[in-house]
């Protein structure tokens, strides 16, 4: 499926969701998206992880609504299911989805200006980079006998200029090697749009306003 | 008013990313402070003491890019990076993401983008817990909790917002604008 589609489908379904009390449509999608994942070969260890973590989560919240708050069994059971929806959708988007194409298809499909979608590529392409420069940053430190925390602004504030330094340069970079802002682009991979792929997404976002408001529990 | 360039957008998505590699140590903290407070129902509150790290990139990018939509850009793009880290909360870490990084741009729509001093930061605390608590009422059900609980909770989301997106903001701009690398507008 078209990536800038199916980006468009998870966000706006996690967003109805979180206004919308319909535990079985969130039942139905859970199990949807579980089979989805299953039949794209997620591997089975990434599957738990995404069982675990939202069943303590949820289970916590549920938990403190009962305690401290008057909700009905109804909408426990809801918000029980929703934090379940919220990372299987999630789950399906990124284990089915890389980001260089995702960047692609939003920049010829979604006609995201071509500055924003190489200016996030040239950096997202640092973050090993930035990973290590954090780490030698908090190494400088040690050496002069300072730890850094999460709440040092010297920590902040290296990075920054770093970030700064680094934006300079690539961006040099890249008009030297002749972008252009706003110049008419021709593209190696192209990220085909189908009409299969609108159907899937009209059609299933159809079926599932149908579900959500002809009185289902 | 100024518009996106190149740099701009390479220095946003560098000034996220960095955000996130630095964060991602808070990830066990989380998962710790939940489980200890779990118990007695006050989970929640692990979110709340804990919000204000995960907003920071918003208010720190808009101090320092100071162009309409910085803080929003940041904050979603540091969503991006932590859903492509290995956050398990995919989509809806994108969405909290834009109403997180939108709470912290209102108070730099309020002062103009032209003040960038202790009253834009304030405010844009104050944004910031209001809007993310006005959506946490609906997708964590917070609604339904007891008026006093839910004062507690929002009394410690300022509290948290305000030290990391305000005070330690202003710390980190403080050092920056000494260094000469971002103008100091009074």
């Amino acid at each position: 499926m078209n990536p800038s589609l199916k980006l468009a489908w998870v966000v706006l379904l996690a967003l109805e969701l979180s206004f919308t009390q319909v535990w079985t449509v969130n039942v139905v999608l859970i199990v949807i998206c579980l089979a989805l994942m299953i039949w794209r070969r997620v591997a089975i260890k990434r599957l738990l992880w995404l069982t675990g973590v939202p069943l303590f989560f949820a289970s916590a919240l549920v938990w403190s609504l009962t305690l401290q708050g008057s909700a009905s069994h109804h909408f426990l059971i809801v918000i029980f299911t929703r934090m379940f929806v919220y990372v299987y959708l999630g789950g399906l988007f990124t284990q089915t989805t890389d980001p260089l194409t995702l960047t692609r298809s939003l920049e010829q499909n979604a006609h995201l200006p071509a500055k924003f979608a190489y200016g996030f590529l040239a950096a997202f392409n640092l973050m090993p980079k930035i990973k290590a420069e954090v780490a030698s940053i908090k190494a400088a430190a040690l050496m002069r006998g300072q730890v850094l925390h999460v709440w040092s602004p010297q920590l902040y504030f290296k990075a920054i200029l770093t970030a700064m330094h680094w934006s300079d340069q690539l961006s040099l970079a890249m008009v030297s090697h002749g972008f252009v802002e706003g110049a008419p682009r021709t593209h190696a991979a192209v990220i085909p749009l189908r009409h299969r792929d609108w159907w899937l997404t009209g059609g299933s976002l159809v079926l599932i306003q149908v579900g959500l408001f002809i009185g289902l529990p | 008013m100024k518009a996106w360039h190149l740099r701009d957008i390479i220095l946003v998505t560098i000034l996220a990313i960095f955000m996130g590699v630095i964060f991602f140590v808070i990830g066990p903290v989380y998962t710790i402070l939940s489980a200890a407070l779990a118990p007695a129902g006050l989970q929640p509150l692990a979110n709340e003491i804990l919000l204000g790290i995960w907003v920071m990139a918003g208010p720190l990018a808009g101090f320092i890019i100071r162009i309409p939509g910085a803080a929003t850009l940041g904050e979603l793009l540091g969503a991006v990076v932590e859903m492509f880290l290995g956050g398990v909360w995919g989509a809806s870490t994108l969405i909290s993401g834009v109403v997180q990084g939108f709470g912290s741009e209102l108070g730099f729509i309020l002062t103009g983008y032209k003040r960038y001093n202790w009253l834009t930061l304030v405010i844009s605390a104050l944004t910031t817990t209001i809007v993310t608590f006005t959506w946490s009422l609906f997708k964590e059900g917070y609604a339904s909790y007891h008026l006093g609980f839910l004062a507690m909770l929002f009394t410690v989301r300022f509290i948290s917002v305000f030290l990391f997106g305000g005070v330690l903001t202003k710390l980190i701009t403080n050092l920056l604008s000494r260094a000469h690398v971002v103008k100091n507008v009074r």
